[in-house]
């Protein structure tokens, strides 16, 4: 296992929605995902993923229905609603446009001020 | 805002859902996580461990989670609620105390409420009804208030009153329906064609009458109610064209009404034209009305009461120029009124209804106000619990809204009790009569009510939570955290409240027990007037002689012979007669005599007096008083003797100095010649005819029945024994001598008066029961509130017994405190006593508003009740340990 870094605030969110934008997961499954995209860089604490899940699908960004899991249980499954791709979609945008600013901030040498 | 309400719907309906699935998913996630660490190799239970460990508090978690979903004020207020309903079990008699009190104030107040809904404030059902109006005729100087219409005035005004967009006429009759054999009396209404117009609401099969039908040729059609027509056709849609039979005449139906028709308060199934002759409609019947006749008509949209009134005024000022009569009826101050309809016809019960209201409100006020007392006791003794709770951070909203929703949760609690109490109620109210009162029968427990306790019930617990809010913030955290029993200032003001609520509650009851007194003593003045005969074993009963058989007086008048010699024969009788209206019946038509020689004086108004019309030994079954001369016989109608009986009031009216007996008068208005006139051969005692309460001195004659004949007869029977016993022989004699006659409404004398009592005798019970309640609930008041003041001071007490204090002293200090509360309670009580006594003056019978006696008798229960109350706190008092209340921490 490599370094792992703490969650920015309000990128759980952000994550969340990625993950299931690619199938539908169980939470436990979306833990997983997160992890497994982020090459095991994302610590997740456990607790915070369902609150998190609970809010995003009263905000209708992901909506919720119970099936089989992999090994035959009955498990909630999460699935990204159209409002939740459209809002995936502009976060990743904003996320973008922030992350080349504070990154084109910090690559500034002394000879451009 | 839908979305908002979708996911408060989802909340609401599916919480258990929610929860069940929320702790699935998390056990889920633990087992799933756990068994991915045992596959990489960890013990079973270490990875059982470490995954409870890295997930956190599943607890907290949820509660995250179940915040995240949003609307957290339904998890708090369950909170709060759950607090509450533990807080309510934990004092159980508390709790039960208030529930009672609640019940029985919600349950008193909706059953009132019921019968003022129904019988006050629901419209009429027609459309528009507020647009109907009645019209009748009063000649107030001749002591008729009310004679209702003519069909002269009917067929002078349709048509011609701009402001009225209908009008037209009714008469209510009972008549004999079915074939020979099976026949039945019913009740039937008859009215003139336009009726249903002027209602609003017409037949739902076939059609209303019409013009053609309103003569005695022509009149052989009826219109049913929806109930007749289930019960006696099977609801057959061809029922149109098929025939009934009514007073042995053939009738083709040739309408329904719609199911639910109801016209006031009218039991009848049937509807048949009103039809006349040219001649009942002539200028000359124009004051015949008789209060047999109503009207009524629909103001035009935008019409008001006062045109159509103007508008009469004006018609029966220039009908009046070529009356033959005008000068009499200007004198009897005659004027035809127009009132709207609702209020007239429960204008009589309309007082008594809002003085109940008015009682139970009382009632219920000093139930919140008790309430009020006992929730302040008891925030009293969880003053620390509360300052604790607030110094760890409770907030002042958290602190308000937790006693709302405990008051709350009592008073809706209290309202469900109060409903179904309510429902037993309004079937008391039907054994006290109110079926018989007007639209009486429409009292109902309904959805409305429901919402009406619920909005009550919320409404209380606001009102309750308020004092209780009140009491626990201003209290100073400090103070109470350290003060011991007592709360310093705090204390006292809590103190100060509770005894004005007292001193309230006392004032309240008493004017509620003094108001049941007046009442009470009104009926008792009832009860006590003579009806002016010897109402005891007394049965009379009403036979309509209607038909072919019976065309003429003459057929009558055989028949009423022949009744009352066969009568006479049975065993357990001792005399019999036959009238055409017995007192008490509920009927009171006034009509003219004429004295012949009598000079009416200048100012002095034209008379209405009771007629009556009798056979056999009306006189002795009735157990009338002679007064001179003789009584009637059925020898008079049957040798046409011109002699006639009347009574003291009427003798006294016109002979005031000299004996009627020998003197001569016409039926009438007018005097005619000698041969036609009825010379007076006996003077009676007078007799109520109306009611016990009546206290006009109308004036009496009595016919031979042979010239005041009526196709509608009572009989009355003396018994020898119990009256009640010959109710058999009566229906056996009536059906040997015709097995087409049936006699009805068969009840004794004492019972049509105590009938006619109801709306006396009720109301006194009903407020005799509220102030009982309110009497109980003061007691429990008193009790409480002295119980806990000793309780508060208990080492104070402890101290001064130890520093030399005797019992009684303790005793008759708090006995002292009591009697203080009693008194200043009294003084407002006598106050209030007197205004209502004011107020109640219209449904009083020679009872003045403040009646000394009652007062008294009324303050002597009340002091006794609360002194009682108060004798066990103050016994307790005296018998306080010093050692133990000292030593008690």
């Amino acid at each position: 296992m490599g370094k792992t870094a703490d969650l920015l605030p309000g990128t759980l969110d952000m994550l969340i929605l990625k993950a299931v934008s690619l199938k539908p997961l169980h939470g436990y499954g979306v833990l997983l995902r997160i992890q497994q995209i982020s090459g095991d860089a994302l610590e997740i604490p456990q607790g915070s993923l369902y609150p998190a899940l609970y809010r995003l699908e009263h905000q209708d960004l992901i909506s919720s229905e119970w099936g089989q899991s992999e090994n035959n249980r009955r498990a909630k499954y999460y699935t990204l609603t159209a409002a939740g791709r459209r809002r995936l979609r502009e976060e990743t945008a904003g996320w973008n446009r922030l992350a080349s600013a504070i990154a084109a901030a910090l690559n500034t040498t002394s000879g451009e001020v | 805002m839908f979305k908002r309400f979708r996911s408060l719907f989802r909340v609401l309906t599916g919480r258990r859902d929610f929860e069940d699935g929320m702790t699935e998913e998390l056990r889920f996630h633990i087992q799933q996580y756990t068994e991915d660490l045992v596959r990489s190799g960890i013990s079973p239970e270490e990875a059982s461990r470490r995954a409870r460990m890295e997930f956190g508090g599943v607890n907290s978690v949820k509660g995250e989670c179940r915040e995240a979903r949003g609307l957290p004020l339904f998890d708090e207020l369950e909170r709060e609620l759950r607090y509450a309903v533990r807080l309510l079990r934990k004092s159980p008699g508390f709790t039960i105390t208030a529930l009672l009190t609640l019940a029985l104030c919600f349950g008193a107040n909706l059953t009132i409420f019921a019968a003022i809904d129904s019988i006050l404030l629901r419209p009429l059902p027609f459309p528009e009804a507020n647009r109907l109006v009645t019209i009748f005729n009063t000649y107030p100087k001749a002591g008729v208030d009310r004679d209702g219409s003519s069909l002269t005035n009917y067929y002078e005004r349709r048509g011609r009153i701009p402001a009225f967009s209908s009008l037209s006429i009714y008469r209510f009759r009972t008549a004999i329906v079915g074939e020979p054999g099976s026949t039945k009396r019913e009740q039937i209404t008859q009215i003139s064609p336009e009726f249903f117009t002027t209602l609003g609401v017409g037949p739902a099969i076939g059609r209303p009458f019409r013009e053609q039908e309103t003569t005695y040729k022509t009149d052989g059609v009826a219109i049913l109610t929806d109930a007749y027509w289930r019960q006696h056709f099977n609801a057959d849609p061809q029922v149109i064209g098929r025939q009934i039979r009514v007073d042995d005449f053939p009738k083709t139906v040739i309408g329904v009404l719609p199911p639910g028709f109801r016209f006031l308060s009218s039991e009848s199934e049937l509807y048949l034209p009103l039809s006349s002759r040219p001649e009942d409609r002539a200028p000359s019947q124009r004051h015949s009305g008789g209060n047999v006749t109503q009207m009524i008509a629909r103001l035009k949209a935008g019409a008001t009461l006062s045109q159509a009134q103007s508008q009469i005024d004006a018609q029966n000022a220039t009908l009046e120029m070529d009356d033959p009569q005008a000068k009499m009826m200007a004198e009897a101050g005659f004027r035809s009124l127009v009132v709207p309809l609702h209020a007239d016809h429960v204008a009589a019960i309309r007082p008594v209804l809002l003085l109940l209201q008015a009682g139970v409100l009382a009632l219920l006020l000093i139930g919140a106000v008790n309430l009020a007392n006992l929730l302040l006791i008891r925030a009293s003794n969880r003053v620390k619990e509360l300052a604790v709770r607030q110094a760890l951070g409770a907030s002042r909203r958290y602190v308000i809204s937790e006693v709302i929703v405990e008051t709350t949760l009592l008073t809706l609690t209290g309202g469900v009790l109060g409903l179904a109490l309510g429902a037993g109620g309004i079937r008391l109210l039907a054994a006290l009569g109110a079926d018989r009162l007007p639209l009486g029968s429409h009292i109902a427990f309904d959805a409305r009510l429901a919402w009406v306790a619920l909005a009550a019930a919320i409404v209380m617990g606001l009102a309750l939570a308020a004092p209780i809010a009140w009491f626990n913030l201003r209290r100073d955290l400090g103070n109470s955290l350290q003060s011991e029993t007592r709360g310093g200032t705090t204390g006292r003001a809590a103190q100060a409240l509770r005894h004005t609520f007292i001193v309230a509650q006392i004032a309240l009851s008493f004017v509620l027990l003094a108001g049941a007194g007046l009442l009470g003593l009104s009926l008792k003045r009832a009860m006590a007037v003579s009806p002016g005969f010897r109402a005891d074993h007394v049965l009379t009963g009403q036979i309509s002689l209607v038909g072919k058989k019976y065309p003429a007086a003459s057929a009558g008048l055989a028949f009423t012979e022949r009744l009352v010699n066969e009568l006479r024969r049975q065993p357990g009788v001792s005399s019999a007669g036959v009238v055409n209206n017995v007192p008490f019946s509920g009927k009171s038509g006034k009509s003219a005599a004429t004295v012949k020689g009598y000079v009416i004086r200048p100012g002095e108004s034209p008379r209405g007096h009771y007629s009556y019309g009798v056979a056999g030994d009306y006189f002795h079954a009735m157990g009338f008083s002679l007064r001179e001369g003789r009584f009637l016989t059925g020898a008079d109608s049957r040798r046409r003797e011109r002699v006639c009986v009347v009574d003291e009031d009427f003798a006294r009216y016109y002979w005031p100095h000299t004996s009627p007996l020998g003197h001569l008068l016409f039926q009438g208005s007018a005097a005619g010649p000698d041969s036609e006139a009825f010379t007076v051969v006996g003077v009676v005692g007078s007799t109520k005819q109306a009611g016990l309460t009546d206290d006009a001195a109308q004036g009496a004659v009595y016919y031979p029945y042979i010239y005041r004949p009526d196709s509608n007869i009572f009989v009355a029977v003396r018994a020898s024994a119990r009256s009640e016993s010959l109710r058999l022989t009566l229906q056996k004699v009536v059906r040997q001598l015709d097995p087409e006659l049936a006699v009805n409404d068969i009840q004794s004398m004492d019972d049509r008066i105590a009938a006619s009592l109801v709306t006396r005798r009720s109301p006194a019970l009903l407020a005799a029961l509220f102030s009982g309640i309110a009497l109980l609930l003061t007691a429990i008041g008193t009790y409480g509130v002295l119980s806990y003041a000793v309780a508060q001071r208990r080492r104070e007490i402890g101290v001064r017994m130890a520093l030399g204090a005797r019992p009684e002293q303790i005793r008759s200090q708090f006995f002292a405190i009591a009697l203080r509360l009693l008194s200043i309670g009294m003084i407002a009580g006598v106050f209030g006593a007197w205004l209502t006594g004011h107020a109640m003056q219209a449904v009083l019978f020679h009872v003045p508003a403040f009646d000394v006696a009652t007062l008294a008798l009324a303050a002597g229960i009340m002091g006794a009740v609360s002194l009682v109350a108060s004798l066990l706190p103050c016994h307790r008092a005296a018998r306080i340990s010093p050692m133990e209340a000292i030593a008690d921490r």
